[in-house]
């Protein structure tokens, strides 16, 4: 609680100093307060008992109760593992634009109150820690709200959707408290088995949708897209990598803890949403040319994934497989933390090619490796890691929970069964979607020719930007080739989410073995045999190479002398295939003008070509709603016609209507 | 003071404040209704005194007086002024016409005595059970200040309920703290040199004080 503490003088640093030094000193405190709550969360970990902390005075009539229990921890590590590279990126970033005294201030409060959300174990502060998040990340997406009215339409949907989706929560837990008569978490647990089935049910689908809101699952994914572009860099690393995983982490705290597990049912409509999620969102980020809207979609796709592994290990936990279950939840919470690298790393090095070029959209990138080649290089590791490929984190994270769906198709429950078996096939098309959308951003952003002239001037970027960047994917490296100590960590905080089920650890020195199931990774010896391949296959070349003379010619231009920048494959043209296939899903809105010379209509003068992409989910779910709320919104203005009398009337009405009320039941 | 003429004085007082009030909704011309204010503001000051010299309370006699000179004197005089102004200075088209308005006073008034039936229960000595008529002349204020047009008989309304208010006050805990007391009156002092400038610059700017030419502002 030091580390909050921390926290809050960092955000008065950012609001207080002036503007040469605000950013330093804010950044450094932030950087303390990150590593003295790691402290903590480590030695919760490591010795498996709970931190505890009490305050009446905090708030009024209820008090703080902080309690970090080893579930918490892991998520508390999750939000370090950005926070620390996002705001040493940040140190570089805000000479670009985010150095205010709001952003500064906001920027502090925000990442402070996502390292003690994970602890908070009573309602109220609960409550206040979700509230004080959305509202200080969504006073950071409006950073650029002057100047750009998309961070302004952003703003909008996310603060709407945002509330909505705490309001939901906000009843689950009152639900929930006003059953077992008290507020904090410990109590709720052992009040919640004792009431009726149909109540818990009502109270986690509450949980669900309040949650899945945050989460950015389908349908409450709306958001995503328009917030994380519009918010400063590190932002939206931090509300991709860690903001976003907290959804999960509500939905895992209401039903394996508070709820202590549920029938199958349940652990269904997660496993349905996780799968839709993947889908929808991996598709949509092959057809994004926007490079953080690219991100953005993947970040559903990856919390889709995570969600869809706790559903599984709810199904089977439920139908009496703990040790799967177990499992699938170390996957879900790997995956996620996984996520946080590797998103984090690609969305700070975005914001880095953003602040290089001027531009986020892919059709006008192109050639970036050799202007910036670090920053060039941590993006095709990022998104190597991204495409599961091994050695990188990404791949253990995968096989985890394909190893353990595949060991749990034959469950004996005839709904879970065919369930589970649809899922993998989601999982494996989703990933396969994943890679698609990877190597477009990777190839058409930072291979072949520049196709404007900013990206033709980039320039590599600040040092504590690459350094932040850097951090993450080393850390997406090391994770990958020695999972050990974080999966042991993981393991740790699944065994106080799942209490009543035995679970031994799947890791065995330098192996991962399973338990439960069949199937041994050795990620370290993969990793050394990838790497001793490499180098055999280096050498060889080398070697073969020494025979013969090299020859240097100019690359074949199909025949042109000429090559430019607008033959290569666009991202647009990239994903044609792709979105060709999904045609009925995705529906994209095709516009061809022809306009003939005057004189005949056989030779054309010009022609345009106009293809788009929206959004299937929010034209069919949100524009009709939105529709009917701005008709009321017009019956609305006619009870304010600017009349006088008509308020004071509107005063004495209600005055009246009061005394009746009083007269009648008094 | 035996409890006999205390219950007859304050009884007095306050039947005063709500026939004031009704007054106020009765006539057309300014310069009678500001008169009805002016003998409202009296009454109230007759009842603070009333329940300080009953109550031997030193501080209510002093707020009685203060009472007397800003609600009964000094407040009257300022919006008189305001009123010798105006060529028109009658209150011809009301949104309620007049004799609406008295059955409306006289729906206010039962309902007032029909809400309060709960804290009149409470008591049995003279002051609690005088409660009702504070709520009446606050609805009846705030009925006048919802259906007339004139800008100086908006401000009679909101002192009508102001009184009304105070009334309650004083009936129900023997008066508010006389700091209290004292920010009410200045705000209301305020309030009414606010309304002589405001009636001021109407009149320049809108050859009128009816308040209905503010809608224009309107967009």
């Amino acid at each position: 609680m030091v580390g909050a503490l921390i926290g809050v003088v960092a955000a008065a640093a950012g609001a207080a100093l002036p503007k040469r030094w605000r950013v330093p000193a804010s950044a450094s405190l932030v950087l303390c307060g990150c590593l003295t709550e790691l402290a903590t969360s480590i030695r919760v970990l490591a010795t498996g008992s709970d931190a505890h902390w009490h305050s009446i005075d905090l708030l009024p009539f209820t008090g703080v109760t902080l309690l970090l229990t080893p579930l918490g921890a892991i998520f508390v590590v999750l939000v370090t593992v950005v926070a620390v590279p996002a705001t040493l990126y940040w140190i570089g970033y805000s000479s670009h634009g985010a150095s205010a005294r709001t952003t500064a201030c906001n920027y502090a409060m925000f990442v402070t109150v996502l390292l003690i959300v994970p602890a908070a174990a009573s309602v109220a502060t609960f409550m206040f820690l979700w509230e004080m998040m959305a509202l200080t990340s969504l006073a950071l997406v409006l950073t650029d709200q002057g100047r750009r009215a998309a961070a302004r339409s952003a703003g909008v949907w996310y603060g709407v959707i945002t509330h909505a989706g705490a309001a939901f929560i906000m009843a689950a837990f009152l639900l929930l408290a006003s059953h077992s008569g008290s507020q904090t978490f410990v109590a709720m647990t052992s009040h919640a088995r004792t009431l009726a089935p149909g109540a818990r049910a009502v109270i986690f689908l509450l949980a669900l949708v309040g949650f899945g809101s945050k989460a950015g699952v389908v349908p409450f994914h709306v958001w995503l897209p328009r917030a994380h572009p519009e918010a400063p860099t590190p932002v939206s690393a931090l509300m991709s990598g860690a903001m976003v995983a907290l959804g999960v982490y509500g939905i895992v705290l209401f039903g394996n803890v508070l709820l202590s597990g549920g029938p199958v049912w349940w652990w269904l409509i997660v496993l349905a949403l996780g799968g839709v999620s993947a889908l929808f969102g991996s598709l949509h980020a092959v057809n994004s040319t926007d490079l953080k809207k690219l991100l953005a979609y993947s970040t559903t796709d990856n919390i889709g994934l995570a969600l869809l592994a706790v559903g599984a290990s709810g199904i089977f936990v439920a139908t009496g497989h703990g040790r799967l279950g177990a499992l699938s939840l170390v996957a879900a919470v790997f995956m996620l933390v996984n996520h946080a690298m590797f998103k984090g790393a690609l969305f700070l090095v975005a914001g880095s090619v953003q602040v290089a070029s001027g531009t986020r959209d892919l059709d006008e990138l192109g050639g970036l490796l050799r202007r910036m080649p670090q920053s060039g290089a941590l993006f095709l590791v990022a998104a190597a890691a991204i495409c599961a490929l091994p050695p990188l984190n990404g791949f253990v994270g995968e096989w985890l929970l394909f190893q353990s769906l595949l060991q749990g198709v034959n469950l004996g429950s005839t709904a879970g069964d065919i369930a589970i078996t649809v899922s993998v096939a989601a999982l494996a098309l989703a990933a396969g979607l994943t890679i698609v959308a990877f190597v477009k951003a990777a190839g058409v952003g930072f291979l072949g020719r520049p196709r404007s002239p900013g990206a033709n001037d980039a320039r590599e970027v600040a040092m504590s930007m690459r350094v932040g960047s850097g951090l993450l994917v080393v850390m997406c490296v090391v994770a990958g080739v020695a999972p050990m100590t974080i999966l042991s960590a993981v393991e740790r905080a699944v065994r106080a989410a799942l209490p009543r089920v035995g679970s031994r650890s799947v890791v065995r020195g330098l192996q991962l073995q399973l338990v439960g199931a069949r199937g041994v990774l050795a990620p370290t010896v993969l990793a050394a045999s990838l790497a001793g391949a490499l180098i055999l296959a280096v050498s060889l070349r080398r070697a073969l190479a020494r025979r013969r003379a090299v020859r240097v010619v100019e690359a074949w231009g199909s025949g042109r002398e000429l090559v430019t920048a607008r033959m290569q494959y666009t991202a647009t043209s990239f994903a044609e295939p792709v979105q060709r296939v999904f045609d009925d899903v995705l529906r994209p809105v095709r516009d061809v003008n022809v306009s003939h010379v005057a004189e005949s209509r056989y030779v054309i003068e010009s022609m345009s070509y106009r293809s788009r992409v929206d959004d299937g989910i929010e034209r069919a779910l949100y524009a009709p709603v939105i529709k009917v709320i701005r008709r009321w919104g017009q019956y609305a203005r006619r009870l304010q016609p600017g009349s006088v009398h008509r308020y004071l009337a509107y005063g004495l009405a209600a005055l009246v209507v009061t005394l009746l009320v009083v007269a009648v039941a008094g | 003071m035996n409890h006999q003429v205390f219950d007859n004085v304050l009884g007095l007082g306050c039947g005063v404040v709500v026939l004031s009030a009704v007054v106020t909704l009765w006539r057309h011309s300014l310069i009678a209704i500001i008169r009805a204010l002016a003998v409202q503001g009296v009454a109230l000051a007759l009842v603070a005194l009333t329940l300080g010299l009953h109550g031997h309370d030193r501080g209510l006699e002093v707020v009685a007086g203060l009472v007397l000179l800003a609600k009964g004197v000094v407040v009257p005089a300022l919006i008189t002024k305001v009123v010798r102004h105006d060529v028109a200075s009658r209150e011809t088209d009301p949104l309620v016409n007049v004799p609406a308005s008295l059955v409306a006073a006289g729906v206010l008034i039962f309902l007032a005595f029909a809400a309060s039936r709960s804290v009149t229960a409470l008591t049995s000595n003279a002051p609690g059970r005088l409660i009702p008529f504070g709520m009446a002349a606050m609805l009846i204020g705030f009925f006048a200040l919802a259906t007339r047009r004139k800008a100086v008989s908006q401000i009679v309304g909101l002192l009508l309920v102001d009184n009304g208010i105070a009334l309650v006050a004083f009936l129900a805990t023997a008066g508010v703290p006389l700091i209290v007391e004292l920010g009410a009156s200045l705000d209301l002092l305020l309030i009414t040199v606010v309304l002589r400038v405001l009636a001021t610059q109407m009149r320049r700017r809108l050859g009128t004080v009816d308040l209905d030419g503010l809608a224009e502002l309107h967009d």
